[in-house]
């Protein structure tokens, strides 16, 4: 096959894949919004005219990399919301009741049960500590849930919980890094790239993967946990905050109005459009379009990051404080953002890592704060997304990186002031509610003082198979490749956890 | 009539038999396993039947495995007998389940028949022509040949390369376009070698025909910006940042490193050189401090200080970290899936992996929270005491001696670090750094071997007096080596203390006592513990003051770098194979090795990493050479020969110009001497490099990527570019070189990691406007515009950087306040014009050295009236948006809103 056959089986293949997205210079406008291009249609027209030739042949992603597409398969919800509790929570204090740990508060770990463990505090042979929280069953489920947390009792028929899921790293940066990119290493892309990859956002004036952040800090592993890995980097979680600029550089420097910022964005791309009936480049296409987006994010982004809009009950219900950074508000906003079309959103709320150290990572007491901070608003985000309709196309996940010990840890093998519990992957509680999502369901049971599986054990990568399912993609086939071979986001494992879904 | 017909019918028979005879002869007909076969493999039969599984005990990844027997007895491919190779049987099977592949769609009938006419003509396996030697090529000379040697196809070819380009245009009826115009070429030129737009003499003389384009080659690539702007390239592969990485992310003093590649790059160094000082310099024989720094390359693997993490499996991974990169960055080939399986596609076999693991496992640094080993700088009065120390042991003991202290001085090596200790009683390792003992505490140091030293040398600090420590030979009952008293110290402090001479490998049994104290207190935090030779000459007179002055240069504080140290050989580790890449599960022990399929070992290297990095740059290794040339090619056309940067093993994207890759890697070892601005100077001198890149629909339909070269190169800048051009045309640009690494200003709250590692303190003076190679690196959160505009973050090694056009990049330049400050003082530039129109004139042309179009001009006019009008209207808004500044009037706010706009448009954000 000389090259030039090759050229075009490949051109051809490149069509095919575009499948229905494929789109003339002609149509490059309805990508676009309609700051000033009556003269960019011109020069479309123009440039088609003057060209015998033909067309340049585009898809729409060329022009746009964040282009809205649909997934292979059917799917059940379009957007996806996922809390993550950096630190790992408790599992013990919040939904895996354990009352058998209670009875053995206090007693020295049998050894047999230490053999072959890696902690990363506990040293030396622990004693037990039982549950220190109170636990009921709620809903007509009938799932577990503990005092620490009574908004959200409310809403236990909602969720489907996973009790058993487990991961083999128990160190912060490596187990955050494999929830969110499916290897414990840097380089891999987030599930929120991987998602606003495949399926692009359905809102051109927001970025398609947002990331908000509460407790002051960021994620151990650092932006990673959002990064794109190998995929472009268009496709990688942009950081809203709440002080300062919403997105970095969003807003116009200070003395300059709105519709100057219009004029100077008319200008350059005027003048790029100029600068394309020159060079037939597309990628000036692509410039002209991401200015214009540029314009329209700097109106939508701080219009939908402002939560002083909403409703007082819709504030009260959340329990928001505006100006501040927290997690209530982050509630809001992922609703907020989700509501207008944003395919990911990604929270973070960091202080969860209750060692016992010190009062804030006490057990029973900074756990139990950081509990009261969280209950109403994921409560209340459950809620309102029903009440709005949006709970049956969206998917709310929740979780830590991995769970904690039964045993109280006794940091340098030296007993501690306060209650505190180790790292612990072996089995640990996730949840799940939203579209596709089997109301009320619980799988996976562990053992009677909740340290290891007995049943319906899932891996970090089953849940990212369930969410991939969730959103229409089947985790095995949808691949990247590179450096010579096709990567997924589940490697080579990954299984659907059918038992929790509708 | 009858006649006539049969000599018709005679001569077509003659044809047809000329044809069938011919396309029996014909080369093409003989299958090519490379070419025909392999593809076929990997795509349909190689997940099932290759490195991962062997279905039915057959692989087809290795030559030996597809003719050995399989599970059903016999082999499947029987060479010259395609009809009765099970191999070729299956793929026709009717029933779906014995079809192969197994539970697909039937292999297509090309497919199918190209396979049997393999086996049919003897199955003859071949390598992937990555993994072959670049062959001598002829440079071809199609311009002549072909009959289109028009004058434009004459004026295109300036060197070699240009036939090879050339070539495959004519093949696909194509032709070259013309050259840019000569300021667009000098604008392409002069970012491609500095990364800086030309300077104004430079552009000036050269579009004035002062001077030609060669001369201008050679000036640009004899500037120190040639060094800096490929430094950054380079320091992507070398995933070089500020900071360790990880959780913590505290700050590290990796700048040497950095300045030691620009200075290379600037200096020339030859590739072969430049690889061999960062992969083995502390191998050389009395390796200098240049080539010292040079070993940082693999001390730039993240360090994790994250609390409960294990030591050893972070030094574990670092180990194969640069496994991995070294392949990736010199053999283009990504070695790391051989960590759990022989490798899918290619021929590397999983035992393979830990043979190369073998070489660079036995290196000092060991994840440690200090970094160590870190080379020390001393200043040049207490660089001549180190040398008076150095001449007087030499002198009054030996050499030998000598050199074990300058280097203890230097480095620090070899020593054993706390975290090996082990069976602790009333002790642990504190914050997993630091031995600590309580009252009546103790625990084990296993497998020391003291040397025969006279001296334990100790880093602790300690904020309790009077704590008897004893350390015995191997237990509690042991014979006592050595016994003394600690006491506060002012911070760190290394000490030593007399010790019992013993040649054995001992375990030591430390033990700590002081019963004044809580017995929760630890008597104190233990670094490490170290043991030098003996100097027998110490009752010389003069050595007290030798010995002194080694003491108080020990403890000083200097400036440090990590580096890369060897193991001594009483410290070396074995390398087991872990099963499926898992650390903690060790197999066989191996040696070092390198990967069969490659080319041979010379027995004169030695078995380390001197001698793989020789391996590397050998003549008769398949893929340093290539795989340099592709990157520079990419770094200049925006796409390699062989587009998979990471990757030229047969999964890889085939290379556009075969021919010419092998050209270049050939010529740039033998002719070039590995000279990479040879190489550089090379490409730029094409008549391909030379074409004008406008483009039209014909040309992108047939070629979107611009792989057959019919047109020049048009790229958006790179991150360091970007701000870099900005800084230049606007005047602020510093050109100060080397030196700790700037934090210009970035947007607050962008630092917000777990532990507090520092602050991102705001250079004043020159230092807020360095080229960006200079910017502070912090892993975890990256300078954010540079992350903008695609910079990674240097967790790992970067080969390729993917480039996006989005709306963040767009806010960034027209926002960030770096970028207003630059608009503000290219504005102040253009008020010096007579009028308005040559106000904007002046600025278009400096930014983007072209003469603005008067389109383009009543643009950007009525985009100052429009500022301008604004700006009277509200005078406040002036001080407002430049606030940096006094006294700036409505006329400067308004150029300098044009300005902005200039610097955001594509001409200038591109290389055109």
């Amino acid at each position: 096959m000389n090259s030039l056959d090759r050229l075009i089986k490949e051109k051809l293949q490149r069509e095919i894949q575009a499948r229905t997205r494929r789109h003339f210079i002609k149509d490059c406008v309805a990508g676009m919004g309609g700051l000033a291009m009556g003269s960019f249609f011109m020069s479309c027209n123009s440039f088609l005219g003057n060209n015998e030739k033909g067309k340049i042949a585009l898809t729409e992603r060329d022009v746009n990399p964040l282009a809205s597409m649909a997934p292979p398969f059917p799917a059940k919800v379009k957007s996806v919301i996922y809390l993550h509790m950096a630190g790992a929570p408790s599992q013990l204090e919040m939904f895996d009741y354990k009352p058998a740990l209670q009875k053995l508060d206090g007693q020295v770990t049998p050894q047999s049960m230490l053999e072959g463990k890696k902690f990363a505090f506990i040293r030396g042979t622990p004693k037990l500590l039982g549950p220190q929280a109170e636990f009921k069953q709620h809903g007509e489920s009938g799932n577990w849930v503990s005092n620490f947390l009574p908004h959200f009792s409310k809403v236990v028929d909602e969720v489907a919980f996973l009790k058993a899921v487990n991961t083999d790293q128990f160190n912060h940066g490596p187990a955050q890094l494999f929830m969110h990119t499916g290897s414990p290493r840097l380089g891999r892309p987030s599930i929120g790239s991987w998602v606003t990859y495949g399926l692009g956002s359905e809102n051109q004036n927001l970025p398609g993967f947002v990331v908000l952040t509460s407790g002051g800090k960021t994620p151990d592993a650092g932006k990673s946990v959002w990064g794109s890995g190998f995929l472009p980097s268009v496709y990688q979680g942009v950081q809203c905050r709440s002080k300062g600029d919403p997105v970095l550089y969003i807003d116009d420097p200070k003395g300059i109005a709105r519709n100057l910022k219009k004029s100077t964005i008319d200008a350059i791309n005027n003048i790029n459009k100029k600068e394309f009936d020159e060079y037939s480049d597309p990628e000036i296409l692509a410039r002209i379009n991401q200015y214009e987006m540029a314009y329209r994010m700097q109106t939508a982004v701080p219009e939908v990051m402002n939560i002083n809009n909403e409703p007082e009950h819709i504030k009260e219900m959340y329990g928001v404080r505006p100006g501040k950074e927290s997690f209530a508000n982050n509630c809001l906003l992922a609703r907020k953002l989700v509501e207008d079309g944003v395919r990911f959103v990604q929270l973070f709320d960091w202080g969860w890592d209750s060692h016992g150290t010190g009062h804030d990572t006490a057990i029973d007491l900074g756990l139990r704060n950081k509990c009261t901070e969280i209950d109403r608003p994921m409560s209340a985000l459950l809620l309102d997304l029903k009440q709005r309709g949006l709970l049956d196309e969206t998917l709310v996940v929740w979780g830590g990186e991995f769970g904690r010990t039964p045993m109280q840890e006794n940091r340098e093998g030296q007993e501690m002031a306060y209650k505190g519990r180790d790292h612990h992957g072996d089995a640990f509680t996730m949840w799940m509610a939203g579209g596709g999502i089997k109301k009320g369901a619980s799988w996976g049971i562990t053992d009677e003082i909740g340290f290891s599986a007995l049943e319906g054990q899932v891996s970090v990568h089953d849940v990212h198979a369930t969410m991939m399912h969730l959103l229409g993609f089947d985790h095995e086939q949808f691949t990247f490749d590179f450096q010579g071979r096709p990567f997924r986001l589940t490697d080579v494992e990954g299984h659907v956890i059918h038992e929790i879904l509708a | 009539m009858k006649k006539k017909v049969s000599y018709g019918l005679l001569f077509i028979g003659i044809i047809i038999l000329i044809i069938s005879v011919w396309s029996l002869l014909k080369p093409s007909d003989t299958v090519d396993f490379s070419a025909d076969i392999k593809p076929i493999l990997n795509k349909n039969c190689i997940t099932c039947h290759g490195g991962v599984k062997k279905s039915g005990g057959f692989s087809l990844l290795f030559e030996e495995e597809a003719f050995a027997d399989t599970e059903s007895g016999g082999p499947a491919i029987i060479p010259g007998n395609a009809a009765k190779s099970p191999f070729i049987q299956r793929l026709k099977e009717d029933d779906p389940e014995l079809r192969m592949p197994y539970k697909k769609s039937k292999l297509s009938k090309e497919d199918i028949e190209l396979l049997t006419k393999w086996v049919d003509q003897g199955a003859k396996w071949g390598k992937h022509w990555a993994y072959t030697l670049p062959e001598k090529v002829e440079v071809p000379k199609a311009a002549q040949s072909a009959g289109i040697s028009s004058g434009d196809a004459q004026g295109f070819i300036k060197n070699d390369i240009d036939h090879f380009i050339l070539r495959t245009l004519e093949n696909n009826g194509l032709e070259p376009s013309p050259p840019a115009e000569q300021n667009v070429l000098a604008r392409r030129l002069s970012l491609d070698i500095t990364g800086l737009p030309p300077d104004d003499s430079l552009f000036n003389d050269f579009t004035t025909g002062k001077i030609t384009y060669e001369n201008m080659v050679d000036e640009l690539l004899s500037r120190d910006a040639y060094g800096e702007k490929w430094a950054s390239w380079w320091l992507d592969h070398a995933r070089y940042a500020d900071t360790k990485g990880y959780e913590k992310d505290m700050g590290r003093t990796m700048w040497r490193y950095r300045d030691w590649v620009i200075k290379a790059l600037n200096n020339d160094m030859p590739f072969d050189r430049f690889t061999i000082e960062q992969l083995a310099g502390d191998l050389l024989p009395d390796p200098s401090v240049d080539q010292l720094i040079a070993t940082a390359f693999h001390r730039n693997t993240m360090n994790n200080d994250e609390g409960g993490t294990e030591d050893e499996e972070f030094r574990v991974a670092s180990v194969i970290d640069r496994v991995n990169t070294t392949f990736e960055v010199w053999q283009s080939t990504t070695i790391g899936c051989v960590q759990c399986h022989s490798h899918t596609y290619d021929p590397f076999k999983n035992r393979e992996y830990y043979n190369l693991m073998a070489f660079f496992n036995n290196t000092r640094d060991e994840d440690t929270s200090e970094d160590e080993p870190n080379l020390r700088f001393y200043s040049g009065e207490q660089q001549e005491e180190v040398d008076r120390i150095y001449q007087w042991i030499a002198k009054n003991e030996n050499w030998e001696v000598a050199k074990a202290y300058y280097n203890f001085l230097q480095y620090s090596e070899p020593i054993y670090h706390a975290h090996l200790a082990k069976d602790y009683t009333n002790g642990n390792l504190a914050d997993t750094k630091w031995l600590a003992l309580r009252d009546n505490g103790s625990c084990y140091l296993p497998d020391v071997h003291t040397q025969g030293a006279d001296h334990i040398y100790l880093k602790y600090s300690s904020s309790i007096d009077g704590t008897k420590v004893t350390i015995r030979k191997d237990n509690a009952q042991g014979e006592i080596l050595s016994q003394f008293t600690t006491n506060r110290t002012k911070g760190r402090e290394i000490q030593k203390f007399p010790f019992k001479r013993t040649d054995d490998k001992i375990n030591l049994y430390i033990e700590a006592d002081n019963d004044r104290i809580s017995p929760k207190s630890a008597t104190s935090y233990i670094s490490w513990f170290a043991f030098l030779p003996e100097i027998k000459a110490g009752d010389n007179s003069g050595y007290s003051q030798i010995d002194d002055s080694f003491m108080k240069l020990l403890n000083s504080n200097t400036p440090t770098l990590p580096i890369i140290i060897e193991n001594p050989d009483y410290q070396k580790r074995a390398t087991q194979v872990f099963e499926r890449g898992n650390w903690l599960m060790k197999t066989d022990t191996v040696e070092p090795a390198t990967p069969q399929s490659l080319n041979a070992w010379n027995d004169a290297w030695p078995k380390n990493r001197l001698g793989l990095s020789k391996w590397l740059v050998s003549k008769e290794n398949p893929l340093t050479a290539r795989t340099l040339v592709n990157r520079v090619w990419q770094q200049i056309y925006g796409r390699g020969i062989v587009a998979s940067l990471e990757d030229m093993g047969s999964q890889s994207d085939p290379p556009s110009h075969p021919e010419l890759l092998d050209w270049l890697a050939l010529r740039f070892m033998n002719e070039h001497n590995w000279s990479v601005k040879a190489l550089v100077k090379d490409i730029v001198m094409s008549g391909t490099y030379r074409q004008s890149s406008k483009n039209n629909a014909r040309l992108y339909n047939l070629d979107p990527e611009n792989r057959l070269y019919a047109r020049g190169p048009r790229i958006r800048l790179g991150a360091e570019q970007i701000r870099d051009q900005a800084l230049a045309v606007s005047g602020l640009l510093s050109t100060k070189m080397y030196g700790p690494s700037v934090m210009p200003p970035q947007p607050e709250g962008i630092w917000q990691t777990v532990y507090n590692g520092g602050n991102w303190v705001e250079s004043q003076g020159e230092d807020r406007y360095r080229k960006a190679v200079y910017t502070y690196l912090k892993r975890t959160s990256p300078y954010p515009s540079f992350l903008t505009f695609d910079a990674g973050s240097r967790e790992v090694s970067t080969v390729r950087r993917t480039v996006t056009n989005t709306p963040l990049q767009a806010l960034v330049t027209l926002n960030d306040p770096v970028y207003l400050e630059t608009a503000y003082h290219l504005a102040k530039f253009m008020a010096q014009g007579s009028n308005v129109d040559n106000s904007i004139r002046h600025g278009y042309r400096k930014a983007v050295l072209a003469d603005i179009s008067d389109e383009k001009l009543n643009v950007l006019k009525e985009l100052y009236n429009t500022s301008l009008s604004d700006f009277r209207e509200k005078p406040k808004n002036i001080k407002e948006f430049i606030p940096f500044e006094t006294g700036t009037d409505a006329n400067l706010a308004a150029l300098t809103v044009v300005a902005n706009a200039i610097m955001n448009l594509d001409e200038f954000l591109t290389k055109s």
